[in-house]
């Protein structure tokens, strides 16, 4: 009679699992992913400028490469006279018309998928040639690499020669 | 007895339930790790990073020389320019990281130094079977520096054979 009731009391314990060496090692992770992550990722722009190698040929390129001269003062001029973008405020605030119309170079980018439907038509790649001024803040540049970028034109030449002639 | 009834209630064991807390730990881990691949290239605090409107993710760094341009110290915030000052030597206009982590800075007068380091780097990578295509210089620029540092970290890649550039931005708001 002993010997039944104690073999029924042992069937009736539930199974344990310690999970708390798991947690510890969830949390750890967690905290660690917590710092480690950046929210704000980093983007891209991708341009690639002619090798030597490239230019070695004597034939002429049926299109003309496309001249965007960008100067001190941030403006910038597409084919030498035509003013593609006013005077560059570093000052405006983000998120405000001014800041956006900075950013979005629209007249240049309409001129260089004008380019860009020109070149393809003879089957010609469309080069750009981009000439800017020593004292030019970094920030115009990368403004019009998104429009190269907005009108598909990866090929671009970086002349190194200040446009004012300074 | 009423004493007795009193103590057996103290002794009762209060359980916790902590599977709702551990589901939500779960989901927050899956969350930080799945973020934690954007994870791609050494940022340097020291730059205040352009921002542009029609940039693309920078799925795989691989095969990225990263060059830092930065802009002149009087338009740095003093956070970015207490870590300039403690990583690089005074007056360096291009940051770089070692093999090891470790930060140089180079100036004006170390142009020749900058173009072996990127030619090292091109050669470190060729060693690890990245293709010469697929090696590129990723240009970290300071949206105040001055396009003339810009250029000149360009003219040392295209010197060192690196003919793919990649500018660094931040979406723009």
């Amino acid at each position: 009679m002993a010997r039944h009731k104690q073999i029924k009391t042992e069937e009736q314990e539930d199974p344990e699992m310690n999970i708390s060496s798991m947690i510890d090692c969830c949390f750890l992770l967690l905290i660690y992913f917590l710092v480690a992550t950046s929210l704000v990722s980093e983007k891209k722009l991708d341009i690639s400028i002619p090798a030597s190698t490239q230019s070695q040929s004597s034939q002429k390129p049926p299109v003309e490469p496309g001249r965007i001269v960008l100067r001190a003062d941030g403006s910038v001029t597409w084919n030498g006279d035509m003013n593609v973008a006013d005077v560059y405020n570093p000052d405006a605030q983000p998120g405000s018309a001014e800041y956006r119309a900075q950013r979005q170079l629209d007249q240049l980018v309409e001129q260089l998928k004008n380019y860009k439907d020109l070149a393809s038509s003879v089957q010609s790649e469309p080069v750009v040639m981009l000439t800017g001024a020593p004292s030019a803040p970094h920030q115009r540049i990368v403004d019009i690499m998104a429009a190269l970028a907005e009108a598909g034109i990866k090929s671009v030449g970086i002349s190194t020669a200040d446009p004012e002639g300074k | 007895m009423a004493k007795k009834n009193a103590r057996g209630n103290d002794e009762v064991n209060g359980n916790v339930n902590l599977s709702p807390m551990i589901d939500c730990c779960f989901l927050l881990l899956i969350f930080f790790v799945v973020n934690a691949t954007q994870i791609t290239v050494a940022k340097d605090p020291s730059v205040k990073m352009p921002s542009a409107v029609s940039c693309s993710e920078l799925k795989d760094a691989n095969g990225c020389i990263v060059v830092n341009v930065f802009a002149d110290v009087d338009k740095m915030s003093p956070k970015a320019l207490e870590k300039y000052n403690k990583a690089y030597p005074p007056n360096s206009l291009w940051g770089v990281a070692d093999a090891n982590g470790n930060s140089i800075g180079y100036t004006t007068g170390q142009i020749q130094e900058l173009t072996d380091f990127i030619k090292k780097q091109k050669e470190s990578l060729k060693g690890r079977g990245i293709e010469d295509g697929k090696i590129r210089l990723y240009l970290r620029g300071d949206l105040d520096a001055p396009w003339e540092r810009s250029s000149t970290a360009i003219r040392c890649a295209a010197a060192a054979g690196v003919t793919n550039i990649v500018f660094g931005t931040l979406p723009s708001k």
